[in-house]
């Protein structure tokens, strides 16, 4: 009797087992793959406009694909750089990051990143400069949403120029430099108000590599070193340093402070800064001020207004995700182009494809944009920089260093390519792409 | 013969008991303190960044290194510009502040001064630093509105090169002066009394008494205060990263910062554990001969 009643216990569970088992099956196969329940994990920094329109995108993608959730996770820039090295470095990146370009070159030639299936389409329809550091040994591991660039355009205020009486906008370097010189405003040793700012942490190294590419050199060997010692960079250099030593127009006291360029522009106290058309953004909500212009920054040359640029903000997908489909799948979602023109409306930036950038939508709705459209064409991406922040503090150091003569022209330049090239070695020799 | 072994019992169970108290302590030592510090010193002889799939042994290179690159060679002599400002003025001025506060008679005002002393202490590091950078700010900081009404320049108290380091030095002052002034006062209350009484009756002068009494009474202290505060300056980072970032041209790019500019930002971590040994091995030396000088033979 016993026995029975532990054979019935066992017929019972193996039955019960089955059925456990059978239930599981049945429902994965019988549910379509693409309807399955995801859960995409989504980084950004925390850039206000940036956030506004990335949460748009979710809940838009909600209505469309309601079986995938994103979990939308955003962090201060600072911490979001430490956090997304900390994530890739120990295999736990979320499924998609928005990166800026040019840190994903580092990440994706040590297969961190996935490739973009669109390789071709991506080709067609983006700048080539907004796709530079996005692409590592001629596949592109990201998809940028805007065209970073911090040259072509210039913040003006034109009541300045007018209570002046200068003529405005500036069309030429010359004519740039002079009217820079009328509109600084001293109080003794002191500038009031800087005549044209360009001392940032940015805007330093873009003008200086923009003003070699204006005398239709290149800072780039055929090795993939700089060099820095040419005489187009010697006259650079020279003149950017006149713009603090002769002309006067600005001064080194407001680098590193921790307010931006852009700010103290907005604030009254510059009148002219070079910096991207991105700040147009914080001066419109921020400082709610409007009397301000994005105006052309002239060539220092005959030749036109070339200008490097870096790739800008963009997504990409973790090589390790387990839901890589479903994640490209949404980054194609947003960068579709209603999606994208919505994106470089909101944010104030300039937009990586090319169709967005030609829609008169786009001006229509950010017209103090339009210096920075019609200098696109000037744009050629920064090159292969390996460690960007580095390069740029090279250049940020030794340009202090020269405005202060504490060093000349030529060894502030010299210190600059030797110690750049021995950078670049070093990123050389290590960290080729594993696939 | 029963005594002993009772004796040997119980010295066994002693042992069992030290053994067993001591060793998590000591994993946690091992595991968090050596281990780290052991693998800190071996990845300065290797090109490491965890970003990278391979990392070479390139032997002294990042050693080597070290002193070809201008910004360390620069913040090795910031680190130690900012301990020999800071550290001196900080010892002085806590050990004046401390015997000041210490002659106060009234309890109240006595510990009311304590506490003011050592509020800012309380306060986190870098939310200190970014109140004094407001401060600081060249147009509408504080410091410069109160120059202004005085009729006098402002300064460019965080941009101005030779001016930057002094910034930070006061801003640490500040934040920093209360830990020291509650052991220094710790130290004097522990002083017996009586000393001072019999100096009294021998007529010494107050001069005297601080000289031949109070100092080398105070030795234990200050040993301590001494040791902990230069291993602290030395060590020294949240306000120079947030207050000015190593700039205006490098004069306030300590070793800390370094390191963390080495590791984080440029993905350098091979080259920053060079530059983190370097820093241990300065700290080691200094910590060392301040014990060696500092050890004293006397107890009461």
């Amino acid at each position: 009797m016993e026995h029975l009643k532990r054979l019935r216990f066992v017929m019972v569970a193996f039955v019960l087992a089955c059925m456990v088992v059978s239930g599981c099956s049945s429902s994965s196969k019988s549910e379509d793959p693409g309807s399955a329940k995801v859960t995409l994990v989504w980084w950004t920094h925390d850039n206000p406009s940036f956030v506004a329109a990335n949460k748009k995108r979710i809940e838009e993608y909600k209505k469309i694909k309601p079986n995938v959730t994103i979990n939308y996770q955003y962090f201060p820039y600072d911490a979001f750089i430490q956090k997304a090295k900390a994530a890739y470095a120990g295999n736990n990146a979320p499924d998609i990051a928005q990166l800026f370009g040019t840190w994903v070159t580092d990440y994706a030639k040590n297969g961190h990143l996935a490739t973009a299936p669109n390789q071709e389409e991506l080709k067609k329809n983006y700048f080539e400069a907004a796709l530079g550091a996005y692409t590592v040994d001629d596949q592109i591991y990201g998809i940028p949403q805007e065209y970073n660039l911090e040259n072509g355009g210039v913040l003006a205020h034109p009541k300045m120029f007018q209570a002046k009486g200068l003529s405005y906008p500036p069309k030429t370097y010359a004519e740039l430099v002079d009217a820079a010189k009328q509109l600084t405003v001293r109080d003794g040793n002191k500038i009031k108000v800087k005549g044209f700012d360009f001392v940032s942490g940015d805007n330093i190294f873009f003008t200086f590599m923009s003003f070699i590419l204006q005398q239709n050199a290149d800072y780039w060997t055929n090795d993939g070193h700089v060099n820095l010692t040419s005489p187009e960079a010697v006259t650079a250099m020279t003149k950017m340093k006149e713009l603090v030593t002769i002309d006067k127009v600005t001064d080194l006291t407001r680098f590193g402070d921790n307010l931006d360029s852009s700010d103290y522009f907005f604030k009254g106290s510059s009148a002219m800064t070079i910096r991207g058309p991105w700040t147009i953004a914080n001066g419109v909500n921020t400082y709610k001020v409007d009397d301000f212009d994005y105006i052309p920054m002239p060539s220092l040359t005959d030749s036109p207004p070339y200008f490097a640029a870096e790739s800008g903000w963009g997504e990409v997908v973790a090589a390790k995700s387990k839901h890589k489909q479903e994640a490209w799948d949404f980054v194609n979602y947003m960068n579709g182009k209603e999606q994208a023109l919505d994106f470089n409306v909101t944010t104030f930036t300039v937009p990586a494809r090319k169709d967005v950038a030609v829609d008169p939508a786009y001006l229509q709705k950010l017209p103090k944009l339009k210096t920075s459209i019609d200098v696109l064409k000037y744009g050629k991406w920064v090159g292969p920089v390996q460690d960007r922040d580095f390069f740029v503090k090279q250049v940020n150091d030794n340009f202090q260093l020269i405005a202060s003569d504490k060093i000349s022209v030529q060894d502030g330049l010299k210190k600059i390519e030797k110690s750049v090239n021995e950078m670049i070695d070093q990123h050389l020799s290590v960290g080729k792409k594993s696939s | 013969m029963s005594k002993v072994l009772t004796l040997y019992r119980q010295y066994r169970l002693d042992r069992r008991f030290i053994f067993l108290s001591l060793t998590p302590i000591l994993l946690l030592f091992l595991i968090f303190s050596i281990a780290p510090i052991v693998w800190g010193i071996i990845l300065g002889f290797y090109q490491y960044s965890a970003l990278y799939q391979e990392s070479p042994f390139i032997w002294f290179d990042n050693f080597t290194n070290l002193l070809k690159d201008e910004v360390f060679v620069k913040s090795f002599w910031n680190t130690f510009k900012f301990v020999g400002i800071a550290f001196p003025i900080n010892i002085v001025a806590t050990l004046i502040l401390s015997l000041g506060i210490n002659k106060i008679r009234s309890t109240f005002w006595r510990n009311t001064l304590r506490t003011m002393f050592f509020l800012p202490t309380i306060a986190p590091l870098s939310g200190s630093a970014i109140i004094w950078s407001t401060m600081y700010k060249n147009d509408g900081g504080l410091f410069n509105m109160i120059l202004e009404r005085l009729g006098l320049d402002t300064v460019p108290w965080l941009s101005d090169p030779s001016i930057a380091m002094w910034s930070v030095v006061l801003m640490t002052l500040w934040a920093d002066i209360g830990f020291n002034i509650v052991i220094f006062m710790a130290g004097l209350d522990s002083i017996p009394v009586q000393f001072y009484e019999a100096a009294r009756l021998d007529g010494a002068s107050r001069y005297v008494v601080f000289w031949k009494m109070t100092l080398p009474l105070l030795q234990r202290t200050t040993l301590f205060v001494t040791v902990m505060t230069l291993i602290s300056y030395f060590q020294m980072f949240p306000q120079f990263q947030v207050m000015t970032n190593g700039e205006p041209q490098n004069a306030t790019m300590v070793l800390a910062l370094n390191i963390y500019s080495n590791a984080f930002q440029y993905n350098n971590m091979g080259y920053a554990s060079a530059m983190a040994t370097v820093l241990l091995l300065i700290i080691m030396v200094i910590t060392l001969a301040q014990i060696r000088l500092g050890r004293s033979k006397w107890e009461y």
